[in-house]
């Protein structure tokens, strides 16, 4: 704490031109250092606790989470502060005026806004519109638990600014952490590419659901031949920012989030010659609350003194009768904690005021909060109690959470990643199923509020499940005799959707199953030496028709010229050495399959050429390019013929291909007569021709040729 | 005996027709030394007694090489369009212990040893040398202009030790981007991606290897096909996960595997695999799995910071090689014995006059080499050059920043600069040539 005041009389009060953005220049060491404080997740990551408890003031440790971000800012020597408040603002504001933050002995004031521009980073613009930052700012989340000491960061940034005038914008905080820590939450790994030497970031990405990263070449061009791949980096959401970002937030108001931004920033470097450069702290600490994984890692590491000085018996709210004492293995106690006879609290335990715990209790890295009644033979391990909750006797609680004024009746068994949201009863005699989360909210109320916000609903899209009808009731079966509560979207989905659900809350495991893993690995390479053993002849053209495919998709898909395709098919045909027959062949049935490839394998012919016709018409000119010669037309045909040979179903549609082929004049009359006369090679084809609809198709196709040789006779 | 020595030396130097059209590379003389001198004299320097050098009957024939090791000389037919690894194929049977394979043309003063030390503390499955790019200074004969880009570059990419190498790919491959697997991040989280690397072609490679490659005869060049396949299969899962199989399974999965897999064990590999068990050393740091995340097959590379280390396959770094070369490997007296200087001719001390030359009168010469044989008539200036042997030079000529192929002769007056003048060529009397490639015209037809 001591540390701390000295830091912050380092910088020199000076506020000289508020209200405007000052000069950038010398006199920009002697700002204040300002910093803005999004208390606001803009996610509904902590549904459905945060429905009720903006995520800010969620206790972590038995103190607000906003008030860690605001022990930090303050610790790092920042002397102005702008909280940023939408989804309850009111909740934040009563809590912030009544802390010690705005209390006028406060080094750092804090000034609240509450943002009109209800989107993600919005304050930020908003923070330019109202030209409330003046100099390079601290920009965090309402979430960060950080004891992370910012000023050598911070000369670096200053410097590099300096050096180089408004090229660096931004200096990410990251800290080191190897993959496989459990402060690392997959849902926010991150991969890093930088420039040693330099510091500057070249590639950010979120790695979730990707198996191969992937970089784009154009960083490796820069110059540099020091370029490393970072991923033990975790990313504090914490960054310094030059007023410059806010001004970039304005200009560029589809940035939603800080990933956005600082990917847009990257991509766009060239043309707007922004940089950003990041830190890496290896000591300290600093981790964003971003799902209850973190939550849960988060709690145990400030129990755990990791954070210090932000541990619990410092008391840093100075909030009256929070003090505790710390004894041997982590264990605090609040004041009128009374313990029963033969309970144990095993380690890294931290127990709120007036908490009262019955007997033969065992209590192992846990958090409870103030005034909780806890009965006899209960069982907790890493259980997260907030305020005012009681459990009754012969409970078994393991990796939970319960939130203020909880009941759990006696006999309750939860498993891990149970939650269970404000004012929730279970039991007694239940067992809850792991990952089940109670709210007293039901399931449908979500699509008759706050439908006003579109962002909000990025995260709650699943809701739609048609649970309308279901009565207001307590299922005795979810939540035992006496509860009161509801399953929170669990009803009516499918197992896999469940998962997700489940995992939405709790983020996902740090260790993903290693097993599935190497499997795929093993199948990769396995893919890898067939490929290899293959004959390179049959992979040559098989990979030619697979690239056509792709080509006439994206075709469609940009509606590229057939000018342009027939180029694009033209390389591909040099590239695998192609015959240009083969190259017919293969576009005539890559262009027949079409249909099937968008549509499935199930497809009615008559709806097979409603699809088909158009398509030909789109790619005559590709066809004509490639059709020109009388064995072309041959050869086109025999494609066909072979493509409806494999599909008996789609025989009826033959008719209609072949009308369209000859209606768009890419096959002459003659040649089909000459095809259907002659091409004969199968019993099979024999029955093709023999088709209803084929045999009309020539009888007309030969009346035709009959008139127009009469009129060519007159 | 440890590792064997195979020299790779039937290469065809197509990166520099010009010059060994009519000579192999391995015999073109760099500081009067035949090429390929130089890797066996690094090989004599670091110890070895024996070494099997892979070659085409031609350069048998011409090499005489003065060392002490024995030399094993295995040809090749020159037509069979063999690659590195067909020629490794190739002598399979030789093969008893782990190798040290080099290229005939790498001029380098590395110490050795570093490369084979990671081979040796890891019992790896491939060490390699790498050095750092070097811009050729000196004007290059016939290439106008400014020096092309040259090859694509390597990505190389290095854990934080900088020496386990678990990255490797070629710009040419890569399209838009670059992609990594994330499993190789997890477990070597820190990567260095480096460009403005030069592979210096010289490996130490398991038995195992050669073996492997016995059996599966697909691939055919070592750097291209066999580096590039082992420092993929790093990661991947099949090689890994064989270490848990006993001895029984293993047989039988060696009747299951189609296609060949490369088996990478040695004989103390129980013992080795017990002391990693017992020790406390580990190869990472972050996750708490075993040293090597219990992988067999490592590769490791020596990055060379500092130092000499040329691979001569351009003229280029031919005439650069030319150049430095004998200031790091001058035992030898830069005049031969043998050799007729004049009294009255100035030969700088930075110049090497090979055997039997005859220099006359008023010629200077600096900066250059002179080949065996050479006849330098009067008042002939020769700076920056390279003159191979049996060449005749005319009274009153000037030559300046080029390479003279044996039995050229070079008519009186004649004024060169910049040029490569083949092997037999006659460059008429006061002729004034500048940045040309002088070459028979059959030689031409040919490229």
């Amino acid at each position: 704490m001591a540390g701390r005041a000295a830091k912050q009389g380092r910088s020199n009060p000076n506020t000289g031109n508020p209200g405007k953005r000052g000069p950038v220049g010398q006199d920009e060491e002697e700002q204040p250092l300002q910093a803005v404080l999004i208390a606001d997740s803009f996610n509904r990551r902590f549904f459905p606790i945060s429905k009720d408890q903006p995520r800010a003031l969620l206790p972590l440790a038995n103190v607000a989470m906003i008030d860690y971000t605001l022990e930090f800012l303050t610790a790092a020597g920042v002397q102005e502060t702008f909280v940023f408040l939408c989804w309850m603002s009111s909740k934040i504001k009563e809590h912030l005026q009544k802390s010690k933050w705005c209390q006028p002995t406060s080094s750092n004031t804090v000034h609240i806004i509450t943002s009109e521009l209800y989107r993600p980073w919005g304050c930020a613009a908003d923070a330019d519109a109202k030209t409330l930052v003046r100099s390079d700012f601290l920009l965090v989340c309402g979430d960060v638990v950080s004891n992370i000491d910012i000023t050598p960061a911070l000369q670096e940034h200053r410097n590099r600014r300096k050096r180089e005038k408004n090229i660096s914008v931004m200096t990410m905080i990251f800290k080191e952490s190897s993959p496989g820590h459990r402060s690392r939450c997959q849902e926010d790994d991150i991969i890093v590419a930088v420039d040693s030497k330099t510091n500057r970031v070249l590639h950010y990405q979120k790695t979730l659901g990707l198996k191969k990263l992937q970089f784009p070449m154009n960083i490796f061009h820069n110059g540099s031949n020091e370029i490393e791949i970072r991923y033990d980096l975790l990313d504090c959401h914490i960054s310094i920012c030059s007023p410059q970002v806010a001004e970039l937030f304005t200009d560029n108001f589809d940035y939603q989030t800080r990933n956005d931004f600082v990917r847009g920033l990257l991509v766009n470097e060239e043309i707007l010659g922004n940089q950003i450069h990041f830190h890496v702290m290896g000591e300290q600490y600093g981790a964003r609350v971003s799902n209850l994984l973190m939550y849960d890692a988060v709690s145990s590491d400030v129990v755990r003194r990791w954070v210090y000085p932000l541990t619990p018996e410092m008391n840093f709210t100075d909030e009256e009768g929070q003090a505790c004492t710390h004894s041997r293995r982590n264990v605090y106690r609040g004041a009128d904690v009374s313990l029963g006879h033969g309970s144990q609290m095993v380690e890294n335990v931290l127990i709120g005021r007036g908490t009262i715990i019955g007997s033969n209790c065992q209590i192992s890295n846990s958090v409870i909060g103030n005034n909780c009644t806890i009965g006899d033979n209960v069982i907790l391990d890493r259980a997260y109690i907030w305020n005012n909750v009681s459990i009754a006797n012969d409970s078994n609680i393991t990796q939970c959470v319960l939130c203020d004024h909880v009941e759990v009746k006696q006999g309750v068994t939860l498993n891990q990643h149970c939650v269970l949201a404000f004012n929730v009863v279970v039991g007694p005699n239940l067992t809850l199923p792991e990952g089940t989360v109670v709210s007293m909210h039901h399931p449908d109320e979500e699509e008759e509020e706050d439908d006003e916000d579109e962002f909000l609903s990025d995260d709650a899209g699943v809701n739609n499940d048609p649970l309308k009808t279901k009565t207001k009731g307590y299922s005795s079966a979810e939540v035992g005799s006496e509860g009161k509560g509801y399953i929170w979207r669990t009803a009516n989905l499918s197992e896999a959707e469940e998962d997700e659900l489940s995992q939405g809350l709790w983020g996902l495991t740090v260790n993903p199953d290693p097993e599935s893993e190497s499997e795929s690995e093993v199948s990769e390479d396995s893919q890898e030496q067939d490929s290899r053993a293959a004959s390179p002849e049959l992979d040559d053209v098989n990979v030619f028709q697979v690239e056509v495919m792709g080509t006439l998709q994206r075709g469609m898909e940009e509606s590229i010229g057939c000018d342009n395709l027939v180029l694009e098919i033209n390389s591909l045909k040099y590239a695998y050495n192609i015959t240009l027959k083969e190259v017919m062949q293969i576009l005539t049935k890559v262009v027949l399959e079409f249909p099937i490839q968008q549509q499935g394998q199930e497809l009615k012919s008559s709806q097979y050429s409603p699809l088909l016709v158009p398509l030909l018409k789109r790619w005559t000119p590709v066809f004509k390019n490639y059709v020109k010669r009388a064995q072309d037309h041959m050869d086109c045909l025999a494609a066909i013929e072979e493509f409806f040979l494999e599909r008996v179903a789609l025989w009826a549609a033959m008719v209609k291909v072949l009308m369209a082929f000859y209606q768009q004049e890419i096959l002459a009359e003659e040649a089909i007569l000459r095809w259907f006369s002659q091409g004969v090679t199968s019993d099979k084809s024999k029955l093709l021709r023999k088709n209803q609809g084929v045999q009309k198709f020539i009888q007309w196709l030969e009346e035709a040729e009959d008139e127009s040789s009469e009129e060519d006779g007159k | 005996m440890e590792l064997q020595a195979v020299v790779m030396a039937a290469g065809g130097g197509s990166r520099m027709m010009d010059l060994t059209y009519s000579m192999p590379k391995p015999l073109l003389p760099v500081g009067n030394k035949p090429l390929i001198w130089y890797p066996l004299n690094l090989l004599e320097r670091i110890g070895f007694e024996e070494v099997i050098v892979i070659t085409t009957k031609e350069v048998q024939k011409q090499m005489h090489i003065d060392t002490k090791m024995k030399l094993e000389m295995v040809c090749i037919q020159e037509d069979a369009d063999m690659g590195t690894a067909d020629a490794l194929r190739h002598i399979q049977q030789k093969i008893k212990t782990d190798i040290l394979v080099v290229s005939c043309d790498l001029i380098t003063d590395v110490a050795l040893h570093e490369v084979v030390d990671l081979f040796r503390a890891h019992d790896a499955t491939l060490s390699m040398l790498m050095s750092k790019t070097h811009e050729f200074t000196e004007t290059v004969p016939g290439q106008k202009g400014k020096k092309k880009t040259g090859e694509q570059r390597d990505f190389v990419g290095v854990d934080s030790s900088g020496k386990r190498l678990l990255f490797m790919a070629n710009e040419a491959d890569l399209d838009e981007e670059l992609v990594i697997k994330k499993s190789i991040m997890r477990k070597h989280p820190r990567m260095h991606i480096k460009t403005g690397l030069v592979d210096a072609h010289l490996y130490c490679l398991k038995k195992s290897v050669v073996d492997f490659l016995a059996d599966n005869k697909s691939i055919t060049s070592i750097r291209g096909e066999l580096i590039p396949y082992l420092v993929r299969k790093q990661f991947s899962a099949s090689t890994n996960s064989q270490k848990t199989k006993n001895d029984s399974e293993k047989n039988q999965k060696k009747m299951d595997l189609k296609t060949p897999d490369i088996h990478i064990s040695s004989k103390d590999e129980d013992l080795l695999d017990l002391a990693r068990e017992k020790s406390c050393w580990n190869d990472h740091r972050g996750d708490m799995s075993d040293a090597y995340h219990g992988g067999k097959l490592r590769c490791y590379v020596h990055i060379m910071e500092d130092g000499m280390c040329y691979r001569v396959n351009t003229l280029a770094a031919y005439i650069e090689a030319n150049r430095l070369a004998p200031k790091v490997f001058s035992e030898e007296l830069p005049v031969h014995p043998t050799a007729e200087i004049s009294e009255q001719s100035m030969v700088g001390a930075d110049s090497i006059i090979g055997a039997a030359c005859h220099v006359s009168e008023k010629s200077s010469i600096k900066r250059s080499t002179i080949g065996a044989s050479s006849c330098i008539k009067e008042k002939v200036k020769i700076t920056n050059s390279i003159i191979m042997n049996g060449v005749t030079i005319e009274d009153g000529c000037s030559i300046q920043g080029s390479v003279i192929c044996n039995q050229a002769v070079i008519g009186r007056g004649a004024d060169i600069k910049y040029c490569l003048v083949g092997s037999g060529q006659c460059i008429e009397a006061e002729a004034e040539r500048n940045n040309e490639v002088i070459v028979s015209t059959d030689q031409l037809m040919e490229i």
